[in-house]
């Protein structure tokens, strides 16, 4: 419980620096997008290696967390505009 | 159809304890809707911008009275419209589209204080604050109130005289709209004239003499307003679509680990906890895109 205490503090640290830089990006929107993609794979291998380190890793694991962050991706590139 | 609807929507034991709409297939499936959803907005924008576009109503007027009624606030004297300023102004928008930078100093080192003094206007103090890709005039001048540096500019005692330029083109490979603010104080002549004859009721206005040589040119045409009302504004249909389909993932993860936890499923699948807290912080980012950009 304690170990899975600890990942979870990993991944909000990873996820509240992704949006820290987000924000410091003020309105380069190409530079917003890189921050969103750096933050999605960090994201998908924090998945990958949580699961692993749980022994609960699964290719379908794997699947779901690259299509989650492929739908994040696709949605950041929707909203940030042409 | 309450079991289609449970099928569909919550962990059961038709889905193998996860909603359908959570399963692999199914977020592929979002995944290529959105795919086709994006490449379809951008082709419309490019081919029919007046069907899917930026909607933009930006008017000198408007910025100078969204302006000036800040500084009346902060109990400050009103700006008077320059035209040498605007002409100053305009010069900078279309050098930068021609040089393609946006900053303050442009890549060759040409200053604004260059384009205030080539326009012909002499300064004693002037300063400068740029937008780009603004939707409306008081946006515009709400983001310059809400950075200090711009702020204190916007409401700096000193100066006497304002000029603008509003300006379309293509900025890095982006239709753009431009916005150029120039403040001054000139080091011109002020004169008052003759007293009127004591019939007449007016209000005695002091006069700019331009110096030798220098002519006082007309607001430049086509710099003062950007106008376009598309049949669909882009940034309200990609937000709307982005949040309605986000709110809807999200709710079903909260379902989902709402109802696991609930009746202690075990499964093999990824964190539903860390899907929420990824999408939520998908959304604060999202949230947090500004429609435009000062400097």
């Amino acid at each position: 419980m304690k170990i899975h205490r600890l990942h979870f503090l990993v991944l909000i640290i990873i996820l509240v620096t992704g949006v820290g830089l987000f924000f410091y990006a003020g309105s380069n929107r190409s530079l917003q997008l890189a921050i969103g993609i750096m933050s999605t794979l960090a994201y998908v291998g924090w998945g990958v290696i949580h699961h692993a380190l749980q022994r609960d890793l699964y290719p379908k694991v794997v699947v779901e967390y690259v299509l989650m962050g492929l739908i994040a991706i696709v949605l950041l590139m929707t909203i940030l505009g042409p | 159809m309450h079991i289609l609807f449970h099928h569909l929507f919550t962990p059961h034991h038709t889905n193998n304890h996860r909603a359908r709409a959570l399963h692999i297939d199914a977020l592929f499936i979002y995944v290529l809707l959105f795919a086709i959803f994006n490449l379809g907005f951008r082709l419309i924008y490019r081919t029919h911008p007046d069907v899917l576009g930026y909607a933009i109503d930006i008017r000198v007027e408007q910025l100078l009275t969204a302006t000036n009624a800040k500084r009346q606030a902060a109990g400050l004297s009103s700006l008077q419209l320059n035209s040498v300023l605007s002409a100053a102004a305009a010069n900078k928008a279309q050098y930068m589209f021609q040089k393609n930078f946006w900053a303050h100093v442009a890549p060759d080192g040409k200053t604004p204080w260059d384009f205030i003094t080539g326009a012909g206007y002499h300064y004693v103090i002037a300063g400068e604050n740029l937008a780009k890709n603004f939707s409306t005039s008081s946006a515009v001048v709400d983001a310059w109130m809400a950075s200090q540096s711009h702020r204190e500019n916007l409401l700096k005692s000193g100066y006497h005289d304002v000029g603008f330029a509003v300006v379309n083109g293509i900025l890095n490979g982006e239709e753009t709209t431009l916005v150029v603010q120039m403040f001054g104080t000139s080091n011109q002549v002020v004169v008052s004239p003759p007293p009127a004859p004591p019939s007449t009721l007016g209000i005695t206005k002091p006069v700019i003499v331009p110096e030798e040589g220098q002519s006082l040119a007309s607001l430049p045409l086509g710099f003062t307003a950007a106008w376009r009302q598309p049949l669909f504004d882009l940034p309200t249909v990609t937000r709307g679509a982005v949040f309605v389909f986000g709110g809807f993932l999200i709710a079903l993860l909260i379902i989902d680990g709402w109802m696991i936890t609930r009746h202690h499923i075990v499964r093999i699948s990824g964190h539903t906890i860390a899907h929420m807290l990824f999408l939520t912080t998908l959304f604060v980012s999202a949230s947090a895109i500004l429609q435009g950009a000062i400097l």
